[in-house]
């Protein structure tokens, strides 16, 4: 109880972002997520960091990129329509393992689609919206306490793997406004990208390391290392030898494989023993919550799976989840994203139930336990 | 950068990767032309290798950045100025170069471009125009001059043409200048000053494809193109004479437009700086 | 009581939100956790705008309304939109001027002139912290000292008088009303 106080969920990212060392943010303004970037560009001069406002979605999202390959910690964040125009240099940093946060305030869509009202429809834009085959991380707060903790660990996370990663609320997340403790929720360390310290010699920026992460060659520090989009050899140049193509793409992806464990996260509310699960993300996860609570109360077995890391997908704790269980249901305020995963994942062994919901409202508990009673 | 000249003469050998040669550029290309003029300059100003930092984007001039010893980023298409904001933002120490090309900074980066003058951030910006993309086998740019063919415009192209320089000082560039890569020691001299000045400096290098643009509109080889492109310029030693109404239609080089406007990085980082002050002085 | 949920309503311009920020923070001193959303049409002034608390000990599981406790309408636009939410033991209060038809149900309607009250301390617009100490004096929901040191200490000098009467003021129309 030292420090209570009311934060919206936008804000919250940016003081998490602040906490965990941000020191460069490059924005747009667009609804329902300018409130980050007004945060940060209060925010950012107090402990000595840049903010810029650029001239569209695209140059910001370059900007964040150009800013942490000169070693700095660094953010944007967007909704909708530029969510869509940062995808390119979001893929470039991707390809060259350059760490940076993105948040995405998902609004109603397509196109301008409606920019106040809610959805949750950027589920697979987030983890398939830069074009080919490449690692990212997705976080799913559903808290405002949460959106100040995940994107604390959106910064390690993208620090230490050097994976881009996507900070993924819904509108009501991130306009909604709790009471929270920020004393209690700060860590007392955050990570930094390991930096490259072995001689000059021989370093090479795209080196294969053990643990699959190379160090990163801080820009005058002497390596005068080469950065390209283009698929490229450990040394940082271009290739298009099939074998040395396919070794670079797939330790980008395999990164991920290894550092599972360091990379899931997610909440198991009352799973144990219960009929059916719900698997759930943002509002709807809060909806399903209550929704667990009010049906507990009546007798209905019934528990929620909250993946807050939402990509690369829970799927060893989904399927312990789920053991004992007669159904799953997936509500989502979308016209059913997630549930694919699901059922991907369940593969025809338990009945997977969508509750969709498109309208710009958020999906309530009494929807949810409705349609549970309606399949259990 | 250091006040003295350097004791040892300009050897380009020490500025490029060797382990990357023989490098990609057609037979006479102008970018190569341009590369070393860039080099040269960075030489005689004795820019430490470790702090230069190169940003391309893409098409062939976005290649070169790879054959430069120095910490070089190849980005994506028409942003190298987008990222290169950052970079220079973010590490005010280092000295940050782009280089760029006709379609990738006035057509698909044309917005970057505009925004980085107005801004005023110290950057210096390279922009090789060969009136091409080059890359992709050759399609009509915002720089194509009149009725040339290209494989877009088959019949000849019927766009009216973007005078780059004119668009960077009216969009508030505080150092503005053209040059042909026939004059190497002039264009060296013109990336001298453009990383000496003190904001964002445009240079538009009037470079040649030879192997694409020129063998489709039968304009010779290099050495006619190289000389057509500098019978055309106006110098800037004649700027003002009186032979100006017999080349009308010439583009002027040399430095364009010169003015002292607050830098961008300077003014921000002071702004906050005072604003950490008064905040402690608040308590 | 330990849960319960307020809806300010009106339209854009009509400072609800202010009214909401400042219940939530006299809530938060209070040791309640306060959950507070905003819906409003995508224009800076005018059309509908609502905010909601969502009033519990610890984190609420679902932080939006289900069913309001008490429901605040200051404009006649909004007057029929949360009739849903609505239940037997809801208290809603009405703008006895701006809200010519105030919803009907087996709940207990007040109406009181807040705009009114605004327009006689001499600005219109305070007609929103009028309603809310109105509120608080009616409801009981949080002490009446808590929410004025609340407004005291976060509004501007030049408006300092001017909210405190107001705060005064509907202090008086919701003890009538209570």
């Amino acid at each position: 109880m030292a420090n209570r106080v009311n934060l919206q969920g936008n804000q919250a990212c940016a003081l998490g972002a602040i906490a965990a060392g941000c020191t460069f943010y490059g924005g747009y303004p667009i609804t329902p997520s300018s409130e980050v970037a007004e945060a940060m560009a209060r925010e950012l001069p107090k402990v000595g960091g840049t903010f810029i406002q650029m001239e569209d979605e695209i140059a910001s999202m370059g900007a964040v990129v150009g800013a942490s390959m000169g070693g700095v910690k660094a953010m944007t964040a967007t909704s909708g329509p530029g969510f869509s125009l940062k995808q390119e240099n979001l893929g470039y940093a991707c390809g060259a393992e350059i760490p940076c946060v993105i948040v995405n305030v998902m609004r109603g869509g397509p196109s301008t689609g409606m920019p106040t009202r809610p959805a949750q429809g950027d589920v697979m834009q987030a983890r398939w919206g830069t074009h080919g085959d490449h690692p990212i991380i997705v976080l799913t707060p559903a808290s405002v306490s949460e959106c100040y903790t995940e994107t604390i660990r959106a910064f390690d996370l993208t620090e230490q793997l050097r994976v881009p990663v996507i900070v993924l609320i819904d509108e009501v997340i991130g306009h909604l406004v709790e009471t929270v403790d920020l004393d209690d929720l700060t860590p007392q360390t955050t990570v930094s990208r390991k930096f490259a310290d072995t001689p000059v010699e021989g370093f090479e920026p795209y080196a294969v390391t053990e643990d699959m992460i190379p160090p990163f060659p801080r820009p005058g520090d002497g390596y005068r290392s080469h950065t390209t989009g283009l698929t490229h050899m450990p040394n940082g140049f271009p290739t298009q030898n099939p074998a040395k193509a396919e070794a670079a793409l797939t330790r980008t992806t395999d990164k991920l494989v290894l550092h599972k464990d360091l990379i899931e996260f997610c909440q198991l509310i009352e799973c144990a023993g219960a009929d059916l699960v719900i698997v759930a993300i943002g509002i709807s996860a809060r909806a399903a919550e209550q929704a667990v609570r009010d049906l507990r109360g009546q007798g209905v077995n019934v528990g929620l799976f909250r993946p807050l890391t939402l990509w690369p997908f829970p799927e060893t704790t989904l399927k312990a989840a789920v053991q004992g269980a007669k159904a799953v249901l997936v509500p989502e305020m979308n016209q059913g994203q997630m549930v694919l995963e699901v059922e991907r994942l369940m593969a025809g062994d338990l009945p997977v139930h969508a509750l969709n919901k498109i309208d710009g409202e958020a999906i309530t508990p009494s929807e949810i336990a409705a349609k549970v009673k309606e399949v259990l | 950068m250091k006040d003295l000249e350097p004791e040892t003469p300009f050897e380009i050998n020490d500025y490029i990767r060797l382990e990357q040669m023989p490098h990609f550029l057609c037979p006479g290309c102008g970018h190569g032309i341009a590369l070393r003029a860039l080099l040269w300059a960075v030489h005689e100003l004795q820019i430490d290798k470790d702090k230069l930092a190169v940003v391309s984007g893409i098409g062939c001039s976005g290649r070169l950045s790879a054959y430069i010893d120095a910490n070089t980023f190849h980005t994506t298409h028409g942003r190298p100025l987008a990222f290169a904001t950052g970079l220079a933002l973010a590490r005010p120490d280092l000295h940050v170069i782009v280089i760029t090309g006709d379609g990738d900074s006035l057509a698909i980066g044309g917005n970057h471009l505009i925004h980085a003058c107005r801004r005023n951030l110290n950057l210096t910006c390279m922009m090789l125009n060969n009136e091409i993309y080059g890359m992709t086998g050759g399609q009509v740019s915002p720089t194509t001059s009149s009725n040339r063919y290209t494989t877009t415009t088959p019949a000849g192209n019927t766009e009216p043409v973007f005078d780059a320089c004119a668009l960077a000082s009216a969009a508030g560039a505080s150092f503005v200048g053209r040059e042909v890569t026939m004059q190497v020691t002039g264009l060296k001299n013109l990336m001298r000053g453009a990383i000496e000045h003190h904001g964002f400096s445009f240079v538009e290098v009037i470079s040649d494809c030879t192997e694409i643009y020129g063998r489709k509109n039968d304009l010779g080889m290099s050495p006619e193109m190289m000389l057509s492109q500098k019978a055309t310029m106006r110098p800037e030693a004649y700027r003002n004479t009186v032979d100006v109404p017999f080349r009308p239609n010439a583009l002027e080089c040399g430095v364009l437009t010169q003015k002292d406007r607050p830098e961008y990085g300077s003014a921000y980082r002071e702004m906050t700086a005072n604003l950490r002050a008064k905040g402690k002085q608040h308590g | 009581m330990d849960d319960f949920e307020v809806r300010f309503s009106g339209s854009g311009g009509q400072g609800l939100i202010l009214s909401a920020k400042f219940l939530s923070a006299a809530l938060v001193a209070e040791g309640f956790s306060v959950a507070q959303s905003q819906s409003y049409e995508p224009v800076s002034r005018g059309g509908l705008s609502r905010s909601d608390l969502v009033v519990s000990k610890g984190q609420a599981a679902f932080p939006l309304s289900r069913g309001l406790d008490y429901l605040l309408i200051l404009d006649g636009a909004a007057a029929q939109a949360s009739n849903d939410l609505l239940g037997k033991d809801s208290l809603v209060m009405v703008d006895s001027e701006l809200v010519p038809e105030p919803p009907k149900g087996a709940f207990r309607v007040l109406n009181l002139p807040f705009a009114e009250t605004a327009r006689k301390l001499g600005n219109k617009r305070v007609a929103n912290i009028v309603a809310l100490s109105a509120l608080v004096a009616c409801s009981g929901i949080c002490k009446l000292e808590t929410l004025e040191q609340i407004v005291r200490g976060k509004t501007p000098p030049k408006f300092a008088t001017l909210n405190l009467e107001a705060f005064e003021a509907g202090c008086a129309l919701g003890v009538q009303g209570a």
